[in-house]
């Protein structure tokens, strides 16, 4: 709500400068800034008693310990009950209802330039005199009213909930279907108006208004909240209204709306009318003030808190020596609890004054607080790669191309971009163009990952699950300033990961051939730890990176949430004393089988003093058969017992070739 | 005959300050040569009488093996350190990779090292979630106004829930309350989202929610670990304001304000007294515990801290602005 300094300053008769004024109203919790000459305030959904200049003097007046002030200059009125003017009033949405009728009008000036500047700097814009005042009046007072031209109301009017889908014109033209859920004011040809939101473009006045009826009411909160969404609409009466209104001012807006009236206008006859209302009660609150004390750090005395609360508008209900009750006023729709009124009292006593204590420390907790997910980023920034972060937003086809088809995409009803409307299903996507984007701005080589959740739906579900994705990719191969070529390649990335997890300490790591990925091409594997997978690695598929990145790059994926650690405690193996002895072996073999297979049948081969085997060279081509390959194997040998003899070494080394050849047809090569 | 005592002694630190092989073996000579000292004092035996000739002969002997003993010694180091090849050790490393955290972790895990040292435990939270935890549990009622200062993405579904993206973080108060035993001491990061895009805004951003449930705790406390955070924060004392505010799931709330830089006062974070319907909503007994929370955005006390303008910076991949971030 934007008000004019100037007028303002007038109406809370104060001289404190524009930025003095904006902050004293900051503090109190009603944040504002000033723009221009206008102070933009920020009014919480829960104080919409404070959207009038009456409502901002109230505070204002409450904060300097001031009295309000009485009312405005009005003239009094007398409103009577009649049915043929007044007749249904659905009580469950209308608190109160009132029409002032105004015939004869005539001499219809416009408001003054004060009023009118006042207007327009609140973003309010000037229609015609008449409802222009009306405007002026909310404004000042805070009742939203409105302005019928009374001849074209069919009396008596109805307030109802509306029961048949009939399309409605508002004012400016708009045809809206109305909901069954909304109040709408009707006469008897219909609905021309809804409830605390609009009036109907029929009953509008115009040019040749001469006779008018003025509505001032108070509809529920909870009856209009959300009902001018459903039509697309935002008024300054919805605003308002869902709010919550003052039920008492009513009367008061239309007292003061007639006052007014005659500064711009001439007129021969007002009537006024209500119709049956409902007592709007007052919460009445009790308060400890042991445990306010205590609730606050603070040490106020019964009088502080009364005098606090009273300026407030509050009514001290009852008082002993430690308990007091307040009614609150009609127009705090917002105070029912104790802790509400709490509020009050620090708010106006002074959030300032409140003691600082140290900081106090929680119990020890049991677990540890870093977690796997926040060691693994350790490790990859130590590993050289950036962090990168991204909107999660996809696009259908690329949340498939990603996705294997079993994953159904968590969609949002209401995207920001329609083509985005899915929540991502992998990292990836946001890794391939940031690594486009890099490349195009000289970034020749990256190493890059992210940290983040991946979203699908399940059943009627949705699931959520942490993922780590990297990414390296050598846009041209690395060479030193003497021409050397620095080599990376699948084996140097799976390298990088197996340092990565087993520093981390994975229980039971190990890799597989990967079958089944959208994201890899064949050269790819599965990570487990035991029987889990805790992620893939491999060549990202240039078919799903939509040419972003041309040459091959590897990249991981991780499942943090998956990862097991091994048992902190470790169970040392005694170490040998006797030496160990090496023997090589030379072997050819199938190019189907691989070295997995290998590694798999010399470790279930229950060779005698194995200690373990290492791979030193693999060769194909001149000399070897085609469709195979020669491997090079060295084996060390060691018992915790003894002294090997050559003989136990031999025998041993030829178990190892006889499980190669019934295994896997391996033979020695000569 | 007389052995200088300090023979050993002064050989040693003549080796010291030898340079090349050539040095050595002229030194070595000096000592071990024909007409060095040792060597030619065995010459003079002859003339000593049988008794004191035994007794030089043992000396001289020991004398010798030691001199030849440091000599063997100081050539191998002599020729280690000359059969170096010399290289240009200025010339560059190989290409290397130096990793950056992102920023915002940079923050977060900032914001997290200063709670952890009061025990606060670190619990993450669901990005999908149902009505129920973002906005029923927090005292958010159906129709409420305060809804619509959430401009929520809602997620297309048949369940019976509504599902949405959480609008902030202190959904992980409630999931906290419900799990954790009490007294609770909790911090929550973690990505949220509005419906609203523009260059102050993004329609993802992350924030850290923080709870304390315990007795006796009292505004003042609150207060107490704000300032004291935000001093730890940005390094630097400094004025810090309270200031009333709102949110339905604290009563009282506010916002805090510093004054940081050569600016006028800044928003930072918001924060007040559990309100009583939540925790009562949790199964907590409001006469034996009260709590207070809090919650700030990480873009907005990054910018703050790293002095970046525009908030689309964090999420541009642009290497050429996060590899600032290294160190």
């Amino acid at each position: 709500m934007k008000v004019q300094y100037s007028y303002l300053k007038n109406f809370l008769t104060t001289t404190k400068p524009i930025a003095k004024l904006a902050d004293a109203f900051t503090k109190v919790g009603f944040e504002c800034e000033v723009d221009g000459s206008s102070i933009d305030f920020d009014i919480t959904p829960n104080r919409g008693d404070a959207l009038s200049l009456r409502g901002l003097q109230r505070e204002y007046d409450a904060l300097q310990s001031k009295k309000l002030k009485d009312t405005l200059p009005h003239k009094k009125l007398k409103f009577k009950k009649d049915k043929t003017v007044i007749n249904k009033i659905d009580k469950t949405g209308c608190g109160n209802y009132h029409l002032m009728t105004i015939a004869g009008i005539s001499s219809i000036k416009n408001l003054d330039v004060k009023k009118r500047a006042f207007l327009s700097a609140a973003g309010i814009p000037l229609i015609s005199p008449l409802v222009d005042l009306g405007n002026y009046v909310m404004l000042e007072i805070g009742s939203p009213m409105h302005v019928f031209d009374l001849d074209l109301l069919d009396l008596p009017i109805n307030i109802l909930f509306q029961s048949n889908n009939e399309p409605f014109q508002i004012i400016g033209g708009d045809l809206k279907n109305l909901e069954s859920s909304s109040l709408t004011i009707q006469d008897q040809q219909g609905v021309q108006a809804v409830a605390g939101i609009i009036g109907g473009e029929k009953t509008s006045v115009s040019k040749n208004t001469n006779n008018i009826a003025v509505e001032a009411a108070f509809f529920y909160p909870d009856k209009i909240v959300n009902e001018a969404r459903k039509y697309g609409l935002a008024t300054d009466a919805s605003h308002r209204f869902e709010r919550g209104v003052d039920p008492t001012i009513q009367k008061k807006a239309l007292e003061r709306f007639i006052f007014l009236l005659d500064d711009i206008a001439e007129y021969d006859s007002v009537k006024c009318f209500e119709g049956d209302s409902q007592t709007v009660k007052s919460n009445v609150v009790p308060l400890s003030i042991e445990r306010f004390n205590q609730f606050s750090g603070l040490t106020l005395t019964r009088k502080t808190i009364s005098s606090l609360l009273q300026n407030l508008g509050f009514s001290l209900n009852s008082s002993n020596k430690k308990n007091l009750s307040f009614s609150a006023p009609s127009h705090r729709f917002d105070i029912s609890l104790e802790e509400d009124l709490y509020e009050e009292i620090l708010r106006c006593y002074g959030y300032d004054k409140i003691p600082v204590n140290k900081p106090k420390p929680g119990p020890i907790p049991l677990k540890n607080n870093i977690s796997i997910e926040s060691e693994l980023k350790t490790g990859l920034v130590f590993g050289g790669f950036t962090e990168l972060m991204h909107m999660p937003f996809v696009s259908e086809e690329n949340f498939m191309k990603l996705n294997s088809k079993t994953k159904k995409p968590a969609q949002l009803l209401n995207p920001i971009n329609e083509n985005e409307p899915m929540m991502r299903g992998s990292l990836f996507e946001g890794l391939f163009s940031a690594i486009n984007l890099n490349v195009k701005k000289g970034h020749l080589s990256l190493k890059v990952f992210e940290s983040g959740n991946v979203f699908h739906k399940s059943g009627n579900d949705f699931v959520q699950h942490g993922h780590i994705s990297g990414i390296v990719y050598y846009h041209e191969p690395q060479k030193r300033w003497d021409s050397t070529v620095i080599p990376y390649d699948f084996y140097s990335f799976k390298a990088e990961l197996y340092k990565l997890l087993q520093t981390l300490g994975v229980d039971n790591l190990r890799l597989e051939p990967n079958s089944d990925n959208r994201v890899f091409n064949l050269n790819s594997m599965v990570i487990f730890s035991g029987k889990k997978a805790i992620g893939a690695l491999g060549e990202i598929d240039l078919a799903v990176t939509q040419k972003l990145i041309k040459n091959t790059a590897f990249g991981f994926e991780l499942y943090p949430e998956e990862i097991l650690r091994r048992s902190k405690t470790i169970e040392l193996k005694p170490i040998s004393k006797f030496p160990s002895s090496t023997r090589d072996i030379n072997i050819l073999i199938s190019k189907s089988h691989t070295y997995q297979m290998v590694e798999k049948t010399l470790n279930a081969g229950s060779i005698s003093f194995l200690n373990n085997f290492v791979l030193v060279n693999t060769f194909e081509g001149k000399g070897i058969p085609d469709g195979l390959i020669s491997m090079t194997l060295s084996f060390t040998f060691q018992s915790s017992e003894k002294s090997l003899k050559d003989s136990e070494i031999n025998d041993s080394m030829t178990n190892v070739l006889r499980v190669l050849k019934k295994s896997l047809g391996a033979d020695i090569r000569s | 005959m007389q052995i200088p005592q300090d023979l050993i002694d002064t050989a040693k630190l003549k080796l010291k300050s030898v340079q090349s092989e050539a040095e050595f073996f002229q030194l070595r000579s000096q000592y071990l040569g024909k007409k060095s000292f040792v060597i030619s004092s065995f010459a003079e035996l002859k003339s000593l009488d049988p008794n004191s000739k035994v007794a030089a002969a043992k000396e001289l002997n020991i004398l010798k093996s030691k001199l030849n003993q440091l000599f063997e010694v100081a050539l191998e180091g002599i020729q280690a350190k000359t059969d170096v090849s010399l290289l240009d050790t200025t010339l560059p490393a190989d290409p290397y990779f130096v990793g950056v955290e992102h920023p915002i972790s940079k923050v977060a895990e900032r914001v997290i090292s200063y709670f952890s040292t009061l025990n606060y435990q670190v619990f993450s939270g669901n990005e999908i979630e149902t009505d129920f935890y973002n906005f029923e549990a927090l005292n958010f009622p159906e129709n409420h106004p305060a809804r619509q200062m959430h401009d929520t993405f809602y997620l297309k579904s048949k369940s019976k829930s509504e599902y949405l993206l959480r609008t902030h973080t202190s959904n992980s108060q409630i999931h906290s309350m419900l799990r954790e035993p009490l007294p609770l001491y909790m911090l929550s990061p973690g990505r949220v989202y509005r419906c609203d895009s523009d260059t102050t805004h993004l329609p993802m951003f992350t924030q850290i929610e923080g709870l304390v449930v315990d007795q006796d705790v009292t505004f003042g406390d609150l207060k107490g670990v704000i300032i004291n955070f935000l001093e730890d924060f940005f390094d630097e004392k400094m004025e810090v304001r309270f200031r009333p505010s709102y949110f339905p799931f604290t009563e009282p709330s506010a916002e805090v304000d510093i004054k940081f830089g050569n600016n006028g006062w800044l928003e930072v974070l918001g924060c007040g007294m559990v309100h009583p319907n939540v925790l009562k909503g949790c199964n907590i007994d409001t006469k034996k515990y009260r709590g207070f929370a809090f919650g700030m955005g990480i873009e907005r006390l990054a910018m703050l801290r790293y002095g970046v303008q525009d908030i689309r910076e964090f999420y541009s991949s642009n290497l050429d602005f996060l590899n600032q971030f290294s160190s």
